[in-house]
């Protein structure tokens, strides 16, 4: 996302006072900037573009490190989210964010440094307790960070922690900063990977494929460990070909032994995304599927096709090496079993296997 | 926007010839029933005389009263009495207003007609103003959205699936949707919905079938309403419309989702070749989501509940339950 792109700063009262909001301004010298009010409901946005070309500093009221709420009825890997913003300049056809269209802009919050004095409070009282965490869910991880410098001060504050690892999560190939850190303990840079035909057709803005694997094997040979994300796995015409295509590069690009984990996800939705997706994206490919609602509520490819799509990737991962920290995003235990041959049975479960990868590649 | 206490109406009668009765730009009816209108003024006359503007000699457009203008005009009056606007003294803004608060006074809206009002006010006041002012009046949520659903819902639909909406036979979401399927498909889509008197869950459906089936067959809706297979099910001389319905859903949910249809039907086989005695069913969960199957059993007493353990503990076969897309099972 090159941040020419940033059109206009919206600075809402009381934002701009904090380092992160001078930081941002620095670093979009000569763009416009605009004081605003707290919007209220009717600035809801129906501009299709989401007012991706805005950036909206404001300072965040709630916690910033959160439990990931996850999904009842399925199991959940007891994550914990760090919110730095919400919104996110690409423009993924399947984006959950589209559902939050009344909150336009790419919201940064300018209260970080007192967001992240709470957090890191939170973590020490709690020593025995492993945290997973990322700023990955709402918005991409790195995509803003030249503009934000989020990771210069993320970094620095978790890889000193003994019981955090820090994910940041994204689909671009903004790793500069990184490189430069001297940190890389604790830290986890992890890429979202999909078919090179869902990445070129439903992911737009993002870095394409072998751009964002170039990225990360630059940043495992500088010492990061790294993840990588299927989610959401779409079935789409030719998906096993297509996915296979992924998986070559990742062999070709990745050394296996430097991955702590590779979530598998399906393409899931809440009901009401589905006509934004159809207005946003005519021609998106994502909601061709066979989808019925899950226990949660949430729509989802019908069971034998989850199953079927979870256990191929498996399976051709697991030829690449044994040892990758696979895992099914907000599965059930049938699923699990029927397509990795295992099942951690429940929340508590899978966060114990993925602490255990956490002990294993950090100590 | 408040229409100033010394501009008031003049009153005269007016020729109804002289009145132009065609919805103009302060009407804010639509699909309305007459009846209990012309009844009443056939038994008290006119209570409430019609709003006109327009100069001394006419011709006078209707700010407000266009239902009794027309009520009267179905009953063969030939004048009646008005009050009076000068088209000088009075904006469009303020004609709108009184046709507003004229109607919000005395009836509700139905959806079109708050797509009628908010349509109009669009091109007169600011959308913040609409929003904060006239979404509450119309007892709609502030949103944007909402407020360009109702435009779009006014300018865009055919008058008949107006009519459907102002009378409750289509709902709102499924106007909605009708909107989504774009205007070159849309009335080959009603008119289906009209054929076979599709009930509200039935029209849902339908669109929604018929969108994802044109997406995933990137072809048109219009030509595949065209389809050998839509004629066929419509011809059919041995069904009745509920039937014919039903049959039409079928086959698209077949198209929409043929692997789970092939596993319902897949389970139903295998459950019905088991041969259950009566009064005892198993059934899937819905669509197989939960991994738990249901056994029911009906009895009167616990004699008949023992006989059927025991009968059914000696079925064989039981092991062909599960989930139908894994063999062996």
């Amino acid at each position: 996302m090159p941040d020419s792109l940033i059109k206009m700063i919206t600075i809402e009262e009381g934002a701009s006072g904090y380092d992160l909001a001078k930081t941002v301004l620095e670093n979009l010298p000569g763009i416009p900037v605009q004081e605003v009010k707290a919007p209220g409901k009717k600035s809801a946005s129906t501009d299709t573009a989401m007012g991706k070309k805005t950036i909206h500093l404001l300072p965040y009221k709630g916690e910033f490190l959160k439990p990931c709420p996850g999904t009842r009825e399925y199991i959940c890997c007891g994550y914990q989210i760090l919110n730095l913003g919400t919104n996110c300049p690409l423009d993924c056809s399947y984006c959950i964010l589209q559902a939050y269209i009344n909150q336009p802009h790419l919201r940064v919050f300018s209260n970080l440094t007192e967001g992240l004095a709470q957090a890191v409070q939170r973590i020490d009282r709690q020593p025995e307790q492993i945290f997973r965490i990322g700023t990955g869910e709402l918005t991409d991880s790195l995509a803003i960070d030249p503009i934000t410098r989020w990771s210069e001060r993320l970094l620095p504050l978790f890889s000193t922690r003994k019981n955090v690892v820090l994910e940041l999560k994204t689909k671009t190939n903004q790793v500069k900063s990184l490189l430069t850190s001297n940190y890389r303990d604790r830290i986890i840079i992890s890429w979202s990977l999909n078919s090179p035909f869902i990445c070129l057709h439903e992911e737009k803005m993002a870095n394409g494929l072998k751009k964002r694997l170039e990225a990360a094997r630059q940043c495992q040979m500088e010492g990061f460990t790294l993840g990588f994300h299927f989610d959401p796995l779409v079935q789409h015409p030719g998906w096993k070909d297509e996915y296979l295509k992924t998986l070559d590069l990742m062999a070709d690009y990745i050394d296996p032994k430097g991955v702590i984990w590779i979530s598998l996800g399906s393409f899931r939705f809440m009901p009401g995304l589905k006509p934004i997706i159809r207005r946003r994206h005519p021609q998106t490919c994502v909601l061709d599927g066979e989808f019925v609602t899950g226990l949660d509520g949430k729509m989802r490819y019908f069971k034998p096709i989850r199953i079927d799509l979870y256990s191929y990737i498996r399976e051709t991962l697991e030829k690449w090496h044994s040892d990758l920290g696979l895992y099914l995003c907000m599965e059930s235990d049938d699923v699990w079993q029927r397509s990795m041959g295992w099942s951690p049975n429940n929340t508590t479960g899978l966060s114990r296997y993925l602490d255990r990868r956490v002990l294993k590649i950090f100590g | 926007m408040e229409i100033e206490k010394n501009l008031k109406p003049r009153q005269g009668v007016v020729d109804l010839p002289d009145i132009d009765d065609s919805p103009g730009p302060y009407c804010m009816s639509f699909g309305f029933e007459p009846e209990s209108l012309i009844a009443s003024i056939k038994n008290v006359g006119l209570i409430n005389p019609p709003y006109l503007i327009g100069n001394e000699d006419g011709p006078y457009m209707i700010v407000a009263g266009y239902r009794r203008i027309r009520a009267l005009k179905v009953l063969h009056y030939e004048r009646a009495p008005c009050l009076l606007l000068r088209k000088s003294q009075f904006s469009s803004l303020d004609c709108l207003h009184l046709n507003l608060h004229d109607n919000l006074a005395t009836r509700r809206f139905n959806e079109v007609e708050k797509g009628m009002v908010l349509s109009r006010l669009t091109s007169l006041i600011s959308e913040d103003e609409i929003l904060d002012r006239y979404m509450p009046l119309l007892a709609l949520p502030s949103h944007k959205e909402t407020l360009l659903f109702y435009v779009r819902l006014e300018r865009e639909l055919e008058k008949e699936i107006k009519f459907s909406l102002a009378q409750g036979q289509l709902s709102l979401q499924v106007a909605r949707m009708l909107l989504e399927v774009g205007s070159e498909a849309r009335g080959g889509v009603f008119d289906l919905i009209k054929k076979l008197k599709l009930n509200i869950n039935q029209q849902r459906q339908f669109i929604d079938y018929m969108i994802d089936i044109s997406n995933i067959k990137r072809t048109p809706i219009l030509d595949f309403l065209k389809e050998k297979s839509f004629k066929d099910i419509l011809e059919k001389k041995d069904m009745n419309k509920p039937q014919k319905a039903k049959a039409l859903l079928h086959f698209l949910r077949t198209l929409r989702y043929p692997t789970l249809v092939r596993a319902e039907e897949t389970f139903r086989k295998r459950a019905a070749s088991l041969g259950l005695p009566e009064g005892i069913k198993v059934s899937a969960p819905p669509y197989f989501e939960s991994p738990l199957y249901r056994l029911e059993i009906f009895f009167r007493d616990g004699k008949e509940l023992g006989s059927k353990l025991e009968a059914l503990k000696g079925k064989e076969g039981l092991e062909a339950l599960g989930n139908p897309w894994e063999e062996g099972a």
